[in-house]
């Protein structure tokens, strides 16, 4: 009993071990195949052609190997070919598998078979050897869409609303929040803020006391003493218009003498002391633009005419009114 | 050489001497023309100068009883030219005529061979034959055929342009308007002035006729003082600052003139800013020059040089306007 088991374990290694070389070969050919993900579609509906070459990693590495997969044209018979994908090659163990997908439809109603496709194989058995396999044909069914004839036509629907969905406006959202958020910092920004100090207002110089200060100025600076007689004058009528600018409003420096003393006419104050300044004016324009040389009491009496001037024009002061207290028990 | 204070003083005197004329000019003037006392003086100014004048006013404003007159009081030759669109250069400068007698070409001189000339609606004739009196203007020559002539001075040419008829004429390029010193703009008379204007009309016997009052020669001399008075660096800083103003605006704080002023005044402006003032100088009977001076010439010198855009003129901003800014802004010496 015992020996009958052995024999036939020995039988059973035996042919397991004959067909060990075959199931080695097997997996070393070289295949092609073509499938399709679907045999049956509705007319114009797209099917997947998968097409798959496998080939043993020692005939792939071989310098001269090269696959060339077929050419499909995009008319075929029945078919149309949408897309083609490009070739993608994996390795599993020692195989080597290059795969393409084919997109295909037919608008042809009825069964028809997708032809068998060539695969041109270079250099697998040799330098020079050419083989050409062929995948299988496959039979795909085209249908059309079936009407039930025995109900109504019904009108073609109106356009179909999407859904609402919140995501489809997060970026206006967002921005809305965004601007939200900065108004609000801004705000607690100018509100915490601290305030700044009022600037200490300096004690303000009237056209009038700018006017003397600058006569006195001048005086120190005794240039028509130097003989700088042009200057003294320019200087004495330029304090002069600034004064009348400043003080009453008439844009001085930008008139001529006689244009001057036209415009203080409606300036009663000034316009009685226009014989002063009309004599000044005069004295001044021709030292200022004929080089005249007048004599030193000149010079004095211009002085003394501008100061005069200032004088009779001078603004009354305001008196300073006094605060009231807030009397005691009131 | 630099001006002291006594040649100043000196030349002072010598003007207020020498220009004495301008008074007996006026009065002289005075007998036939009413009123118009503006023009005559810009046209004194323009002979002093030696600078031409353009006239824009409505006809009948005596403008060629002005000029008339002007020449009859300095006994100077005078021509009139009516500008037309069929006018001709050679109707203006003169051209060669073939002598048959003589078997030879010989000279017709134009009626530009005069000492002052009325240049008619200037605007009416094309452009070639406003270049050929414009050119004569400049070089105060004239070339036809292979001879050249000088033309006699004094030469003044007051040209009229009418500013209410515009269909059918030629615009004066600004090129050319350049080329006149003054550009006055004329107006009506005073009630009380046409009142004289029809009494001395209605009483033609009545009217005294023009005497020479001063030869040509003088005004020679008048126009070599002109060029003595003395103007004071101040002064020429003012115009300076003027013309200035014109090209570069914002830089006298006028930024809103910038987008109405095309182009400012050339440095032609500058020129003929500073002759017309000392012309003005000497008329007032002054060795020097004032800014009053300046400021009085300034409207006839430059309003002809400022270009405007046509913002300015839509917004019926005109060149005067212009120069009021300028003046108002623009600080005096």
């Amino acid at each position: 009993m015992y020996k009958q088991q052995v024999i036939r374990r020995i039988l059973l290694s035996f042919f397991i071990g004959l067909l060990f070389p075959f199931g080695l070969l097997a997996q070393q050919t070289l295949e092609v195949t073509a499938k399709a993900d679907t045999s049956n579609i509705r007319i114009g509906e797209q099917v997947k052609l998968h097409l798959r070459a496998t080939v043993p990693a020692a005939v792939f590495n071989k310098p001269e190997f090269r696959l060339l997969f077929p050419t499909v044209p995009d008319s075929l018979e029945h078919f149309e070919v949408v897309n083609r994908s490009n070739l993608d090659t994996l390795t599993q163990q020692d195989l080597k598998v290059l795969q393409q997908t084919l997109t295909v439809t037919s608008f042809d109603s009825g069964r028809w078979e997708f032809p068998p496709l060539k695969f041109e194989v270079y250099g697998a058995n040799g330098a020079n050897s050419i083989d050409t396999l062929f995948s299988q044909p496959l039979g795909i069914d085209v249908n059309t869409v079936a009407v039930d004839t025995t109900k109504a036509f019904k009108p073609i629907k109106t356009v179909q609303a999407v859904p609402w969905n919140i995501w489809d406006y997060w970026l206006y959202i967002a921005i809305g929040a965004a601007v939200v958020l900065i108004v609000l910092g801004l705000l607690l920004y100018f509100r915490k803020r601290p305030e700044k100090k009022p600037a200490v207002k300096l004690p303000l110089v009237t056209p009038y006391e700018l006017a003397v200060q600058q006569l006195k100025s001048l005086k120190g600076e005794q240039l028509w003493q130097q003989g700088d007689i042009k200057q003294y004058y320019t200087r004495l009528t330029d304090i002069l218009r600034t004064y009348f600018e400043h003080q009453f409003g008439i844009a001085a420096l930008e008139q001529t003498s006689e244009e001057l003393l036209n415009n203080i006419k409606p300036v009663t104050k000034l316009n009685q002391q226009r014989d002063k300044l009309r004599a000044l004016l005069a004295i001044a324009d021709l030292a200022k633009f004929a080089k005249l040389q007048p004599t030193a009491d000149e010079h004095e009496d211009c002085m003394h005419k501008a100061e005069e001037i200032l004088e009779w024009t001078r603004p009354k002061e305001e008196p300073v009114v006094p605060e009231e207290k807030p009397q005691k028990g009131a | 050489m630099e001006n002291t204070s006594s040649d100043i003083r000196q030349l002072n005197e010598k003007i207020h001497q020498a220009s004495a004329f301008v008074d007996l000019l006026n009065m002289e003037l005075g007998k036939v023309i009413v009123g118009q006392r503006y023009m005559v003086e810009r046209l004194l100014i323009g002979l002093l100068a030696q600078g031409h004048v353009l006239l824009e006013g409505v006809p009948g404003l005596a403008k060629t009883l002005s000029i008339k007159s002007l020449s009859s009081a300095i006994n100077a030759k005078f021509s009139r030219i009516q500008f037309t669109p069929d006018l001709l250069p050679a109707d203006v400068v003169g051209t060669m005529i073939y002598n048959q007698q003589k078997n030879e070409f010989v000279v017709r001189k134009g009626p530009i061979f005069a000492n002052f000339i009325l240049a008619d609606e200037i605007n009416r004739a094309p452009a070639k034959v406003q270049s050929a009196l414009l050119e004569a203007m400049q070089e105060r020559q004239i070339t036809i055929g292979d001879n050249t002539f000088k033309l006699d001075d004094p030469f003044l040419v007051l040209a009229t342009q009418n500013p209410i008829e515009q269909e059918g004429t030629y615009t004066l390029p600004e090129a050319q308007v350049d080329r006149f010193m003054l550009k006055v703009v004329i107006g009506y008379p005073t009630k009380e002035e046409e009142r004289h204007i029809i009494r001395q009309n209605l009483n033609p016997e009545a009217a005294t006729p023009i005497r020479a009052v001063i030869q040509p020669a003088d005004i020679m001399d008048a126009r070599k003082l002109v060029r003595e008075v003395y103007m004071d660096e101040k002064i020429e800083k003012y115009i300076i600052d003027i013309v200035f103003a014109t090209r570069n605006p914002e830089e006298y704080k006028l930024q809103k003139l910038k987008p109405l002023i095309s182009y400012g005044g050339s440095p032609r402006a500058s020129i003929n800013l500073a002759l017309a003032a000392k012309a003005y100088a000497f008329m007032k009977r002054r060795g020097y020059v004032i800014p009053e001076d300046v400021r009085n010439i300034c409207f006839d010198v430059m309003r002809h040089r400022v270009g405007l855009t046509y913002e300015a003129e839509a917004e019926n901003v005109t060149s005067e306007n212009i120069l009021s800014e300028i003046l108002n802004a623009v600080e005096v010496p």
